[in-house]
C-alpha cells in the first residue's frame, strides 16, 4: 500500500498569556491510502489538534508532514489552502453551519468550490435528511446538524475525509448509518478516513487504532478483521 | 459563489435596519455633496460664460460728468482696451400708489450692444430703438411687479415726468445680483430694478446733456487693474471723479463671488462630517458583522475557500451599502440640485443657471460611496482572515478580566443596577467602538448646536439690528451730500417729528499695506441716538474724538486692530496737492452684524474730506402715523434719493434670515437622522452580540424592558461623554459656522448661549430615545428558545 501521508516528530506549542503549554509532544505516524484510522484518547489528549495538523488547519510547531510525499511543513498560505480545498473533507467537533444558510445550501456551498464534487441531494439521502433540506440549522436537533456537517465533508468527495467525533450526539440507528455512509466512502471509492471518537466500540471498524495520551502517540493498534457497523453496537 | 451570495443577502435582510440607517446617512452627505456641487458649478460656469459672452468691463467709474466725445480717447491711455461712456440715473416710478417707492437704475446703451463692454442679453422682446421712448427692464423686474412687454410705466427723471414703454426683458453681467445699495442687503425686485435704454433716448431727458456720467473699461491682456487706476484718475480729476472701482470689489460680482466660494467650502466640508459619521457606523457594523461570523470565516477557510473569495464575499455588503447608499446620494442629490439652483435663481440673474442631470457626479458619488464603504470593509475584515482556520473556528480569546476604571469607584458602581452594571462594563470592554460611538455623538451634537445657536443668533441679530443699532423710524437719504443745517431744520418742522439727527455716509477706500477694502464710512454726530455703535457687551459706544473705528469683520480683512494706522481715501475728499487720502489711527474695533463699515466722528470726518458741514441722510425719530404723509412729501423731492422707514428694514433683514432658518433646520433635522442612525446602530451591534446573554435574561424572567436597560445604560453612558466632547466641538464648528457665513453684508456672531447647549443635549437625547424604541420591538421578539438551542 502506498503512504498517503505521514508525520514526523510533530509538535504543537500553544502559548496562552505567560505559559507556554505543549500539546503534542512529538508525534510519528504513516497512513496508506485507503485506510479507516480511528484515534482514541481521553479528553484534552491533542485529538484535534493532531488532525487539524492533518488536515491542514493549523501547522505544526516543529515537526515535518508529507502528504503524497509533498511537505506539508513547508508549503505557504495559499498553497495550505488549495491543500483543504482539493484533498480534505471535514467534519468539526462542533458541526460550524452556516447558521441562515439551509440543510441543503450548507452542503451546496462547499459543493460549489470542489473540484468533482457529489450529488448534493444523494449526500442528504444517504445521511438521511432528504426531507430536511430546507431546514435551517437552528430548526435541527444535535445529530441532525451533525448529520448535515458531514454530509458537507462527503460531498467534495476528498481525497482524505477527518470527522472530529461524527457520531458524539447521534442514537445507534442514526450513528450506524453515518458510519456506514463514511465506511462505504473507504471500501467503495478508497477514500482514506480519519475518525476521532470516544467510542471504543467505533474502533472495531478500522484498519489501525491511534491511541493518543498527553500529546504523544502511545500505542497504535491494527486490527486484522475490521467490523461492519451493522455488526457494532454501543 | 451562489450560496455565499444568498447567505450576503440573508445576513442583509436579518438587519436590514443598520444597514438601510447607514445607507441613509451616507446618502445625506452625498445628496449635500452632489447638489451643492452641481449648483456650484453649474453657477460658476454661467457666471464665466456670461461675462465672456457680454464682455464684462475690468473697471468701473463714476464721475459727475465727462463729455461724451472723449470717452473714446481714453483708450490710448496704456493698458487700456475698450471703453463704454454711459449715463447711469436712478429715477423714481411714479405710482398710483401714494407712498411707493420703486426705483429703477436706467443704464444707456450705445448704438450698437454688440460692440459695448456689458452687453445686454436679450432675454424677450426687443432691444430699444435710438430716440423711442422705450427701456429693456430685468426679467424679475417685470415678473414681480406683474408688467408685461408693452406696458409703459411712469418715470420721473430729473424733475419730468417722462412715459417709457417696455418693449422686452434683458440681463447684464453688472447686475447678476441686484441691489440698490449696499446697505440693502438683499434684493428686492417689487422697489429696485434696472431697465436699459438707448443713449440717444436718455441724453435728452437729463440735464447733464452731451456728458456720461459713468464709465466702463476693458483692460488689455496682461494688464493689472492699479497700473492703470492713477492715470485714469488723473484725466478724470477735472470732470468730477468719484470713483474707480475693478471688477472684482464691483458689488454683483463679489456678491455672486464670494457666494461661489462660500458654497465650495460648505460642499467641502459639511458632506464630510455626514460621511464621517456613515464611516463610523459602517466601520463598526461591518467590524461586528465580521467578529460575529468569525466561526463561519474559519470554517469557510477550513473547506479550502480562498483568502479572496473571503474577502469578496465580506466585501459584498460594504459595496451593497456603497452602491445603494451613492446612487441614492447622487440621483437624489441631482434632484435636489434643481430647486436649489431656481432658489439661487431668485438671488442671481445669471441666464446661464440651471441644473442638469449631471452623470459626472453621479458617477463621483458612486464612487466615493463605494471606495469609502470598501476601505470601511477591507479595514474590518483582515484581522480575522490572518487567523489560521483552527484558530478562527474558536471563540476569540476573552480579553483581559480585569476591573474597567469605573468600577473602582464603588459607591458609585455599587448602586447601579446589575443590568446598567454589565451595560457600561461593555463601554470599556470594547473601547475603539465606544471611542468611535462617542465620536459620532459629539458630532450629531455639535450639528445640532450649532443650528440651534444659528436660529438664535439670526433671531438676536434681528433684534439687536433693529431695536438698538438702528433706531430710526425714517431715513431720509439725499441724492447728494449737502449742507446740514437747512436740511435738519425744514425735516425737524415736519408734522409727527420728534428727533433728526444727520449722518455722513461716503465711500471709502481703507487701505492696509496690500490689504484693501472699499466701504461706506459713515460720520455720526456727537450724542447720536438713532444710530448706535455697540460694544461686545451690547452697550453703546461714543464715537472718540479722533481716529476711526472699524467693524470686526472689516478689521479681520484688513488685518489690522487697535493702535494700528490705516491709510484712508474717499472720492469726496478735497484734494489738495498729490495728498489723496491720509492715514488714521484705528482707536475701536467693535462688532458689527450688518453691513460692513467703518466709523468717525462726524465733524472728524468732514475735517478729513475737508468740507464744510454736511450731510447724506437724515435719520429720524417721529410718530409712526406719520411716516406715510411724509413719504409722500418728500419722494418727488429732487434732493431726496430715497425714504426707508424701519418697517421695510426689518422686513429686509427678515427675509435674509428666513433664508437661514430653512439651512439651519435641515442641518438640525438630517443630523437627528445621523444621531438616530448611529444609536440604531450601536443598540443592534449589541443586541446581536449579546444575543445569547440576552436570552438568558429573557428566560430567567425578565421582561424586555428590564433587559432593554442592559442595552440603555450602555448608550447614555456613550451619550454622556458624547455631549461631553461635543461641547468644544460645538464652540469650534459655530466659530467657523459664523466665520464662513458672514460676508461683506453681515456677520454672524459667533456665540452659543447656554440654551443651545442644552437644545442640542434634548434633541440628541431624542434621537436616542427613538432608536432605543425601536430596540426595544427587537428585543420583544427576540426568539430566545432558539438562540440558547443553537450552538455558535
Ligand atoms: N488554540 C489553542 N490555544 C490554547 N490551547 C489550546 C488551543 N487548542 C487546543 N488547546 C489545548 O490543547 C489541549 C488539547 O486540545 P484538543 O482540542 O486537541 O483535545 P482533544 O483531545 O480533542 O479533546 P476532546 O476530546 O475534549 O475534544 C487542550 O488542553 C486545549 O486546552
Ligand atoms: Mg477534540
Amino acid at each position: 500500500m502506498d503512504i498517503l501521508m505521514e508525520g514526523k516528530n510533530l509538535r504543537k506549542n500553544y502559548s496562552t498569556g505567560e505559559v507556554e503549554i505543549e500539546v503534542l509532544k512529538g508525534i510519528d505516524f504513516q497512513i496508506f491510502s485507503g485506510e479507516f484510522i480511528v484515534i482514541l484518547g481521553q479528553s484534552g489528549s491533542g485529538k484535534t489538534t493532531l488532525l487539524n495538523i492533518i488536515g491542514g488547519m493549523t501547522q505544526a510547531s516543529i515537526g515535518e508532514l508529507y502528504y503524497k510525499e509533498q511537505p506539508l511543513h513547508e508549503i505557504d498560505d495559499q498553497q495550505l489552502t488549495l491543500y483543504r480545498r482539493n484533498e480534505v473533507g471535514f467534519v468539526f467537533q462542533n458541526y460550524n453551519l452556516m447558521p441562515n444558510l439551509t440543510v441543503y445550501e450548507n452542503v451546496r456551498l462547499v459543493a460549489e468550490i470542489a473540484e468533482n464534487p457529489l450529488s448534493v441531494l444523494d449526500i442528504l439521502r444517504e445521511v438521511g435528511l432528504e426531507n430536511w433540506k430546507d431546514h435551517f440549522p437552528a430548526q435541527l436537533s444535535g445529530g441532525q446538524q451533525q448529520r448535515v456537517a458531514i454530509a458537507r465533508a462527503i460531498v467534495k468527495n476528498p481525497e482524505l475525509l477527518l470527522c472530529d467525533e461524527p457520531t458524539g450526539a447521534l442514537d445507534i440507528q442514526t450513528g450506524i448509518q453515518v458510519l456506514k455512509a463514511l465506511q462505504k466512502l473507504n471500501l467503495n471509492y478508497h477514500k482514506t478516513v480519519i475518525i476521532i471518537t470516544h467510542n471504543v466500540e467505533i474502533a472495531k471498524m478500522a484498519n489501525r487504532v491511534f491511541y493518543l495520551k498527553d500529546g504523544l502517540l502511545d500505542d497504535v493498534k491494527v486490527i486484522e478483521k475490521p467490523l461492519c457497523p451493522e455488526e457494532i453496537t454501543w | 459563489m451562489v450560496m455565499l451570495r444568498r447567505k450576503a443577502i440573508r445576513d442583509i435582510k436579518e438587519n436590514f435596519g443598520v444597514y438601510l440607517a447607514c445607507i441613509i446617512v451616507i446618502a445625506i452627505g452625498l445628496l449635500l455633496y452632489t447638489s451643492m456641487s452641481i449648483a456650484v458649478e453649474s453657477m460658476d460656469k454661467a457666471q464665466q460664460e456670461f461675462y465672456t459672452e457680454t464682455n464684462f468691463a475690468d473697471g468701473f467709474i463714476t464721475v459727475t460728468g465727462y463729455p461724451e466725445n472723449k470717452v473714446n480717447s481714453l483708450t490710448l491711455l496704456p493698458g487700456i482696451d475698450q471703453v463704454t461712456g454711459r449715463i447711469v440715473k436712478e429715477v423714481r416710478i411714479i405710482d398710483q400708489e401714494k407712498n411707493s417707492n420703486k426705483y429703477l437704475k436706467m443704464v444707456t446703451l450705445n448704438k450698437s450692444n454688440a460692440t459695448q463692454i456689458n452687453q445686454i442679453k436679450l432675454i424677450e422682446g426687443q432691444l430699444p430703438r435710438e430716440n423711442q421712448p422705450e427701456i429693456l427692464v430685468d426679467p424679475k423686474f417685470l415678473e414681480v411687479n406683474h408688467l408685461s412687454i408693452g406696458d409703459s410705466i411712469d418715470l420721473s427723471i430729473d424733475g419730468n415726468q417722462v412715459p417709457l414703454y417696455i418693449t422686452g426683458t434683458g440681463q447684464s453681467p453688472e447686475f447678476i445680483y441686484i441691489m440698490r445699495n449696499a446697505q440693502d442687503l438683499y434684493p428686492s425686485a417689487e422697489e429696485f430694478g434696472i431697465a436699459y435704454i438707448s443713449l440717444d433716448t436718455l441724453k435728452v431727458l437729463v440735464k447733464e446733456k452731451g456728458q456720461v456720467n459713468d464709465i466702463v473699461f476693458t483692460l488689455e491682456e496682461g494688464v493689472s487693474f492699479d497700473s492703470v487706476k492713477d492715470n485714469l484718475q488723473a484725466e478724470l480729476k477735472p470732470y468730477g471723479f468719484r470713483s474707480i472701482v475693478p471688477r472684482k470689489d464691483q458689488t454683483s460680482h463679489s456678491i455672486l463671488t464670494s457666494e461661489i466660494k462660500q458654497i465650495r467650502t460648505t460642499t467641502k466640508t459639511l458632506p464630510v462630517v455626514f460621511l464621517g459619521v456613515a464611516a463610523i457606523i459602517l466601520y463598526t457594523m461591518l467590524r461586528r458583522l465580521i467578529e460575529q461570523q468569525r466561526v463561519s470565516i474559519g470554517t469557510l477557510k477550513a473547506f479550502g475557500f480562498t483568502d479572496l473569495e473571503i474577502v469578496l464575499h465580506y466585501l459584498s455588503y460594504p459595496m451593497v451599502i456603497g452602491t445603494t447608499g451613492g446612487l441614492l446620494g447622487g440621483l437624489s442629490g441631482i434632484a435636489l440640485s434643481f430647486p436649489l439652483t431656481t432658489m439661487y435663481r431668485n438671488f442671481f440673474a445669471l441666464p446661464g443657471l440651471k441644473s442638469e442631470f449631471s452623470f459626472k457626479y453621479l458617477f463621483i458619488s458612486l464612487a466615493l460611496a463605494l471606495v469609502f464603504s470598501v476601505l470601511s470593509g477591507i479595514k474590518g475584515s483582515l484581522d480575522i482572515l490572518r487567523l489560521e482556520p483552527a484558530q478562527a473556528m474558536r471563540p476569540p480569546a476573552p480579553g483581559t478580566a480585569r476591573k474597567t476604571l469605573i468600577e473602582k469607584f464603588s459607591w458609585f458602581w455599587q448602586s447601579l443596577s446589575s443590568q446598567a452594571q454589565m451595560g457600561i462594563r461593555d463601554v470599556f470592554r470594547t473601547p475603539t467602538r465606544s471611542v468611535f460611538n462617542v465620536v459620532g455623538i459629539a458630532v450629531v451634537y455639535s450639528l445640532m448646536t450649532v443650528s440651534w445657536s444659528m436660529q438664535n443668533m439670526t433671531d438676536l441679530l434681528t433684534v439687536v439690528q433693529l431695536e438698538q443699532v438702528q433706531t430710526y423710524d425714517v431715513k431720509l437719504q439725499l441724492s447728494e451730500p449737502s449742507p446740514t443745517g437747512a436740511t435738519k431744520y425744514a425735516v425737524a418742522h415736519d408734522p409727527g417729528v420728534s428727533r433728526v439727527e444727520p449722518i455722513l455716509e461716503v465711500p471709502a477706500s481703507l487701505r492696509n499695506g496690500w490689504l484693501k477694502k472699499e466701504v461706506a464710512l459713515m460720520g455720526l454726530a456727537e450724542g447720536s441716538r438713532l444710530y448706535n455703535i455697540l460694544d461686545k457687551n451690547g452697550l453703546r459706544l461714543e464715537v472718540p474724538d479722533h481716529g476711526i473705528l472699524l467693524s470686526e469683520h472689516l478689521a479681520k480683512s484688513l488685518n489690522v486692530s487697535v493702535g494700528d494706522i490705516i491709510y484712508v481715501e474717499s472720492s469726496l475728499r478735497r484734494e489738495t496737492i498729490s495728498q489723496k487720502g491720509e492715514n488714521l489711527l484705528v482707536t475701536g474695533v467693535v462688532p458689527q452684524y450688518v453691513g460692513l463699515n467703518a466709523f468717525m466722528k462726524d465733524t472728524e470726518l468732514q475735517h478729513f474730506l475737508r468740507q464744510g458741514e454736511i450731510s447724506t441722510a437724515m435719520l429720524i425719530k417721529m410718530d409712526p402715523a406719520e411716516v406715510g404723509a411724509m413719504k409722500s412729501k418728500y419722494q418727488n423731492a429732487s434732493n431726496v434719493s430715497s425714504i426707508e422707514s424701519r418697517k421695510d428694514t426689518g422686513a429686509k433683514i427678515e427675509k435674509m434670515m428666513e433664508s437661514f432658518g430653512f439651512t439651519v433646520w435641515l442641518l438640525a433635522i438630517l443630523g437627528g437622522i445621523c444621531g438616530f442612525a448611529l444609536i440604531y446602530n450601536s443598540s443592534i451591534i449589541s443586541l446581536s452580540e449579546r444575543k445569547r446573554e440576552l436570552a438568558s435574561l429573557r428566560v430567567l424572567g425578565m421582561t424586555p424592558r428590564e433587559v432593554l436597560r442592559v442595552i440603555t445604560s450602555e448608550q447614555w453612558t456613550l451619550y454622556a461623554f458624547g455631549v461631553l466632547l461635543g461641547i468644544p466641538m460645538a464652540f469650534v464648528l459655530s466659530m467657523s459656522m459664523a466665520q464662513s457665513m458672514s460676508n461683506d453684508m453681515y456677520s454672524l456672531p459667533a456665540d452659543l448661549p447656554p440654551m443651545a447647549l442644552l437644545g442640542a443635549a434634548v434633541g440628541t437625547a431624542f434621537s436616542v430615545l427613538v432608536a432605543q424604541s425601536r430596540a426595544y420591538y427587537k428585543i420583544k421578539s427576540l426568539p430566545y428558545v432558539e438562540i440558547l438551542a443553537t450552538r455558535d
